[in-house]
C-alpha cells in the first residue's frame, strides 16, 4: 500500500519500523477533528436523551400498551420532530434533575459508551505496529504511559500533561487542557455552575481509561477510577479557554496475579 | 479607521448581540446588550433587510448566486454586513476610512462565534426556545464569557486608531 519494499530494509531495523510506522499513519484515512470532537462530546446530551426517552415510554407502557403503539406508527415524524430537545437543553435539564436515580443512570451510560471504546481502542493501538509501544511485562506503569501517549493522542490530538504514581497502584493523570471542554462557558460570574455542568463531560475519559485497562488485564472491579477538577500550575487562568484542568485518580485495588 | 458598534443578528430577525462604544478613547466604555438598542437594532435590521431584498432583485446574475450587500454609506457612518447561509447577519458600524471590513467580520464568524458559541454544549445554538420568539419577539443575547472577551480583544485595536 506504501510501496514499502523489502529489498530497501536498511541495517538500522529501529529506524526503519519507525519509518513504516509513519507511513502507516500517513496511509490511514482522516477524519475532521472538529466532527469527531463534538461527536464524543455529543455523548452526554444522547444519553440524557436516551434515558428520558426510556422513563417516558415506561409511563406510556403502563397507561395503554399496545393501541399507543399504532397511533405513533401513523405520526412517527411528527412525533420525532416534537420530542427532540436541544443538546444544551439536555444537559442543563441533566444538572437540574432532582432524581439521583436517573443522573447516575446517564452518568453509568456515558460511562459504559467510553468503557466500550476504550476497550476497542487499545486493541487497535496496539493492532497498529507502533514501534514505540512495548508490552513486554505487562506493567502497570507502562499501559499507563500508553494511556498517557499514545491513548490520548489519538483522542484528543495531544498527550496527557502530567503522570504521578507512588508506585503501589494509585495513578494521578492531568490534563490541564482536556481539548472538549476547552470552549465550554457560560455567562459571566457563574463558575460554580459550568463546573456542575461540565461534569457529566469528565465521565466518558474516565470510561475510557477503564476500557482500555479491562483489555489490559486490569478488570474494572479492580480499578477505581475518578475524575475531578483541579487549579491549572502556577495559576495561570487565560480568558480563552476552560478555567480549570482536570485530573484523573485511578486506583488499582487488587495486585493482578497472572 | 474607527469602529462604532457592532450587531449580530439570528435568523429569527432578533438582535442577539450588541455592543456600541460611545467614548473613542476608553475601548471599554459603551453598552453591551444593552435594553436601550433594542429599538435602534430592529431599524438596522429594517434598513440591511430592505436594502438586501432590493439588491436581490437588481441583479442580473442567473448563476443563481443572490447578490450580498457588502457595506451601505449613509451621510454619517457606513454599515459594513456580512451575513451567513445560516442567516446570522454580522453588522458593523464605522467610519468613512476605506478599509475592507469583510475579513475582519468573517474572522469574528469563523474564529469567534463558531468556537465559543457553536462549539459549546452550554450555550444555546439557536436563540429562539420557542414559537413567540422566532418572530423577532426574542429578546435572548449572548452571554458568553468567553465570546465577550474575545471579541472585546479583537476588536479593541480597531475602535480608534
Amino acid at each position: 500500500m506504501n510501496g514499502y519494499t523489502v529489498g530497501e530494509n536498511g541495517t538500522n531495523s529501529g529506524m526503519t519500523e519507525q519509518h513504516q510506522f509513519q507511513l502507516f499513519e500517513e496511509s490511514l484515512r482522516k477524519v475532521n477533528k472538529l466532527v469527531f470532537q463534538m461527536l464524543i462530546n455529543e455523548i452526554i446530551p444522547l444519553s440524557m436523551s436516551v434515558e428520558r426517552k426510556l422513563e417516558k415510554s415506561n409511563d406510556e407502557e403502563v397507561s395503554s400498551n399496545m393501541s399507543k403503539l399504532d397511533v405513533n406508527e401513523d405520526s412517527n415524524t411528527t412525533n420525532l420532530l416534537k420530542d427532540i430537545v436541544p443538546s444544551n437543553q439536555l444537559i442543563h435539564d441533566l444538572l437540574d434533575t432532582k432524581d439521583e436515580d436517573k443522573y447516575n443512570k446517564v452518568i453509568d451510560r456515558v460511562r459504559n459508551i467510553g468503557f466500550q471504546v476504550g476497550n476497542k481502542l487499545s486493541e487497535l493501538l496496539i493492532f497498529t505496529n507502533n514501534p514505540n509501544l512495548q508490552f513486554k511485562d505487562m506493567d502497570i506503569l507502562l499501559i499507563m504511559k500508553f494511556v498517557c501517549r499514545d491513548v490520548w493522542k489519538q483522542l484528543y490530538g495531544k498527550q496527557i500533561d502530567n503522570l504521578k504514581t507512588n508506585h503501589r497502584g494509585t495513578f494521578y493523570l492531568f490534563d490541564y487542557d482536556y481539548p472538549p471542554i476547552r470552549e465550554f462557558c457560560i455567562e459571566e460570574n457563574a463558575l460554580k455552575k459550568e463546573l456542575k455542568l461540565v461534569e457529566p463531560f469528565l465521565e466518558f475519559p474516565v470510561g475510557i481509561i477503564k476500557g482500555v485497562l479491562a483489555s489490559l488485564g486490569y478488570p474494572p472491579e479492580q480499578v477505581i477510577c475518578l475524575a475531578t477538577f483541579v487549579d491549572r500550575p502556577n495559576n495561570d487562568i487565560p480568558d480563552t479557554s476552560f478555567a480549570k484542568g482536570i485530573s484523573f485518580h485511578i486506583q488499582i485495588t487488587t495486585q493482578n496475579n497472572q | 479607521m474607527t469602529i462604532y458598534s457592532f450587531w449580530i443578528f439570528d435568523r429569527h430577525c432578533n438582535c442577539i448581540y450588541d455592543r456600541e462604544w460611545t467614548l473613542l478613547a476608553n475601548p471599554k466604555s459603551g453598552t453591551t446588550n444593552s435594553k436601550q438598542n433594542d429599538d435602534v437594532s430592529k431599524l438596522l435590521y429594517g434598513i440591511i433587510f430592505s436594502l438586501r431584498s432590493v439588491t436581490g432583485k437588481l441583479s442580473t446574475d442567473d448563476t443563481g448566486r443572490t447578490n450580498e450587500i457588502s457595506s451601505i454609506s449613509t451621510g454619517k457612518f457606513r454599515i459594513h454586513t456580512y451575513c451567513t447561509a445560516t442567516g446570522l447577519w454580522f453588522v458593523l458600524l464605522t467610519d468613512f476610512k476605506p478599509f475592507n471590513y469583510n475579513k475582519v467580520l468573517q474572522h469574528i464568524y469563523s474564529d469567534i462565534f463558531v468556537k465559543y458559541i457553536t462549539n459549546n454544549y452550554l450555550s444555546p445554538y439557536d436563540f429562539s426556545e420557542n414559537e413567540n420568539e422566532k418572530r423577532g419577539q426574542g429578546t435572548r443575547k449572548i452571554t458568553n464569557r468567553h465570546f465577550m472577551n474575545n471579541l472585546e480583544s479583537f476588536l479593541e485595536p480597531m475602535i480608534s486608531s
